[in-house]
């Protein structure tokens, strides 16, 4: 059996990532804007908003994360095995952030109590930012070359894994920007899509800020992977990024409401690949590579056959979804 | 050595054991619902567009609120089991993870579908045509059986392991259909399956049995008690035939876990069956009630049939004294609640059939009130029985479950189960208050005129967006 399968489906889990990254981190960054919204008098509209765009899909993407571990489990045994021994902090830290999250989004529709009420819109909005930052620090982790090489504390957190965090928190709250922007036009709020344009372009700015610092920093700490990044199959994904950031940020500060949604994808998911090409063939830097990590072929033939079927029956129905989501938005039953 | 060294020092294995276990005993109690009710929600759904019967279709409305409801906080309790398979047993999976993991990877398809559907029958009511609807929602059952049959796959490998070759420790080649239909699948499933949609009608027809105990008598009630009640009761006599195939199947598959739930201590002939009871570390079994060759007749069909002991396996191969304990209490309970079950039933259908009308008798719905919980109980006692009979193995006869663990300190893993502890606590007090509060307001509904069954949820179809202020 040549390369293409094992290729193939390290293709299909850093499709799932990046997934997860855009479609989760659209609903994370809502919960970042949430948090910054401001007390509770003046963050009221923005919140109503957020409320309102975020309910029926945020299970949905979680899917994504949970498609991801088993893809990694049962497509890179050995992959998963040293990432989870080597980084357990991280991955406990995310995993606690992402219940809260759960927990207390659900919660503040049923709490009477304004006080109440405000806790559990801090804790929704906190586990916002810490969940994307700690879920990327450990793709920084990865990226760093130290998981099995180092001590768990010292693989956890590096520069490395922190850059990448800092950068997923930037990129979670440009993403969440940019489709609240979306959602606020399609219920006719108009102080609300200008407010979220410029919080979209704002974070649009610090995620180029963000992104250049941690180039510097893997430059420093992981000269290959930088090398590869901007010379080689990184490539084409990290010049998307860096053209497609700007370009949200002018359009949506100008006004211009076309295309902005999908070329924010664009410039999100193409940070992911940009790590992933830039490291491949390699799922460990230096230690392990796709062949190597591999499970036996006929594993590989039924992840294939499931992704397929991901494809042929969950894309259609996920369309079905949203286009209920949005006619129901604009049609309530009881009006 | 002071305690923070102790700590420090000390091995992951008791608080991993004690974390999954609490997680997967959680997330159990949530699965049933998951998978079933949205079967009978469509019953209910196909029984009001038949007989046009608005009452029907209201009590499916409302039936699929509790399951979006319920799916969320399912869909959090499983990432959570994903991620400590990682945290807590890496090495099982970087083993055996091309093997188990096969169930996983269709799992996560149907749990795909399941949350698109479920989103979508949500939404749709109202806003599809009723036909188009409720034949969108069929597509909910296939995705539960799919979603049941692969994480049962990885379960039953975990019991009954094959298909894998394995070369120095490593696995080298993975049979995927042998891989996935072990021996152990084909009872697990069909007896998880039943138990189910046994658990779900309990659990439904329970809330409506203490309705009439309270004193309502309405059509509403009387179709929201009979329609589940009479599923869960057709399945229970099923369930003792399938639950009795699979006790005799380990007999084969796994000895020793035969051994330990009927507390043998030596193999051999006329084995009795013993009911209760515990025994020591001298192989005595004390407070129990003993039957004589009962256990032996039920085996072969023949007082002479040899029955396995525990100390026909190493010490270090079978469960232990206590293991042995829990897991033969855990099997007796869980028996012992079918059989009740199954003697409701009976009552159940006495009258329908004989007097065609639903039972009248207090006693009657006193009973099927606790058939709920005590169907949540007997899930509960049957996952014990095959998870602590299968100790000291996580893949049976091939890894140990102390060779799978976290080499993470064990204070790391105890702080992370306080944490969860908290959460989970959290997450059940408002789901519980989530329910209730949907519940009060339907009953003030009924006596006072309809709203959404939706609004006041947290996941589900979203009026227009309202401005701030009065």
């Amino acid at each position: 059996m040549n390369g293409l399968l094992p290729n193939l489906i390290a293709f299909v889990l850093l499709l799932a990532i990046a997934a997860y990254s855009t479609a989760g981190g659209a609903d994370f960054g809502a919960g970042i804007w949430d948090l910054l919204a401001g007390n509770s008098e003046r963050g009221r509209e923005a919140r109503r908003l957020i409320d309102h765009a975020m309910a029926p899909v945020w299970e949905v993407n979680n899917v994504w994360l949970v498609l991801a571990i088993v893809l990694c489990w049962t497509g890179f045994p050995p992959l998963f095995e040293a990432t989870f021994a080597g980084l357990y902090p991280l991955f406990a830290l995310a995993l606690v952030g992402l219940v809260l999250r759960g927990a207390f989004f659900a919660f503040r529709h049923v709490a009477d109590d304004p006080r109440a009420h405000r806790a559990a819109d801090l804790v929704f909005g906190l586990s916002s930012v810490l969940t994307p930052f700690f879920f990327a620090a450990s793709l920084g982790a990865i990226a760093s070359g130290r998981v099995g090489n180092a001590s768990v504390l010292d693989a956890s957190f590096n520069p490395m894994s922190i850059a990448f965090g800092l950068v997923s928190v930037a990129a979670t709250a440009f993403m969440g920007a940019s489709f609240l922007v979306g959602d606020a036009r399609r219920y006719g709020a108009t102080e609300l899509v200008e407010y979220f344009s410029r919080r979209a372009a704002a974070a649009a700015l610090v995620l180029i800020v963000v992104g250049t610092a941690a180039l510097v920093t893997i430059a420093l700490q992981a000269p290959d992977l930088v090398r590869s990044m901007l010379l080689g199959a990184g490539l084409p994904f990290a010049l998307t990024t860096m053209v497609l950031t700007p370009v949200v940020a002018f359009l949506l500060w100008r006004g211009i409401f076309r295309w902005y949604r999908v070329l924010t994808v664009a410039a999100v998911g193409s940070l992911v690949f940009a790590w992933g090409f830039a490291q491949s063939p390699y799922v460990l830097p230096g230690k392990l590579t796709i062949a190597q990590a591999i499970a036996p072929n006929g594993t590989q033939v039924l992840l294939l056959w499931t992704a397929v079927a991901v494809l042929l029956l969950v894309v259609p129905s996920m369309g079905l979804l949203y286009y209920l989501d949005q006619r129901s938005a604009l049609e309530p039953p009881q009006a | 050595m002071t305690s923070t060294l102790w700590l420090a020092g000390e091995s992951a294995l008791l608080p991993s054991r004690i974390q999954m276990a609490f997680t997967l005993a959680t997330h159990v109690l949530l699965v049933p619902m998951g998978v079933a009710l949205p079967a009978l929600t469509l019953l209910m759904e196909g029984i009001g567009l038949a007989r046009k019967d608005a009452v029907a279709l209201r009590i499916a409305r409302r039936w699929s609120v509790v399951m979006a409801v319920q799916f969320a906080v399912g869909a959090v309790t499983g990432t959570i089991l994903s991620f400590e398979f990682g945290i807590l047993w890496p090495r099982l999976m970087g083993r055996f993870g091309g093997a188990l993991g096969l169930g996983f990877a269709i799992e996560g398809l149907a749990f795909f579908l399941e949350a698109i559907f479920i989103g979508i029958y949500l939404y749709g009511w109202e806003r599809l045509r009723p036909r188009t609807h409720f034949l969108l929602g069929l597509a909910l059952p296939p995705a539960g059986v799919l979603g049941t049959f692969s994480v049962l796959a990885a379960n039953s490998f975990m019991n009954t392991p094959a298909g894998v070759t394995i070369t120095n420790g490593v696995v080298t080649d993975v049979n995927v259909w042998a891989a996935l239909f072990t021996p152990a699948e084909g009872y697990e499933f069909w007896h998880f399956f039943i138990a189910l949609y046994m658990t779900a009608g309990f659990v439904v027809a329970s809330v409506y049995a203490v309705a009439w105990l309270r004193g309502r008598r309405d059509h509403h009630q009387r179709l929201a008690f009979a329609i589940p009640f009479t599923v869960a009761a057709a399945l229970t006599p099923v369930q003792l035939l399938v639950g009795d195939l699979s006790a005799r199947a380990l007999v084969q598959d796994q000895p020793a876990k035969f051994a330990a739930i009927e507390l043998t201590w030596k193999t051999r002939d006329h084995n009795p069956e013993v009911i209760g009871g515990l025994i020591d570390p001298s192989g005595a079994v004390n407070l129990g009630i003993s039957i004589p060759s009962l256990d032996s007749f039920l085996v072969g069909y023949s007082a002479n049939a040899v029955v396995p002991g525990l100390t026909s396996f190493a010490a270090n191969a079978r469960p232990s004294i206590a293991e042995a304990n829990i897991a033969h209490l855990a099997f007796d309970v869980m028996v012992g609640l079918g059989t009740a079950g199954a003697l409701l039933a009976v009552w159940y259908f006495w009258v329908l059939l004989r007097r065609r009308r639903l039972p009248d008798s207090v006693w009657f719905y006193r009973l099927a009130a606790l058939a709920g919980v005590g169907c949540y109980v007997a899930v509960e006692a049957g996952w014990v029985t095959t998870e602590v009979g299968r100790q000291p193995w996580i893949v049976y006869n091939l890894m140990r479950v102390a060779d799978a663990v976290t080499t993470a300190p064990g204070s790391f893993v105890w702080t992370m189960l306080a944490a969860l502890v908290v959460i989970y606590a959290l997450i059940a007090y408002f789901f519980v208050y989530l329910l209730l509060r949907l519940a009060a307001r339907w009953r003030r509904d009924d006596a006072l005129g309809p709203s959404a069954p939706e609004e006041g949820a947290p996941y589900g179809p979203r009026p227009a967006l309202r401005r701030a202020g009065p």
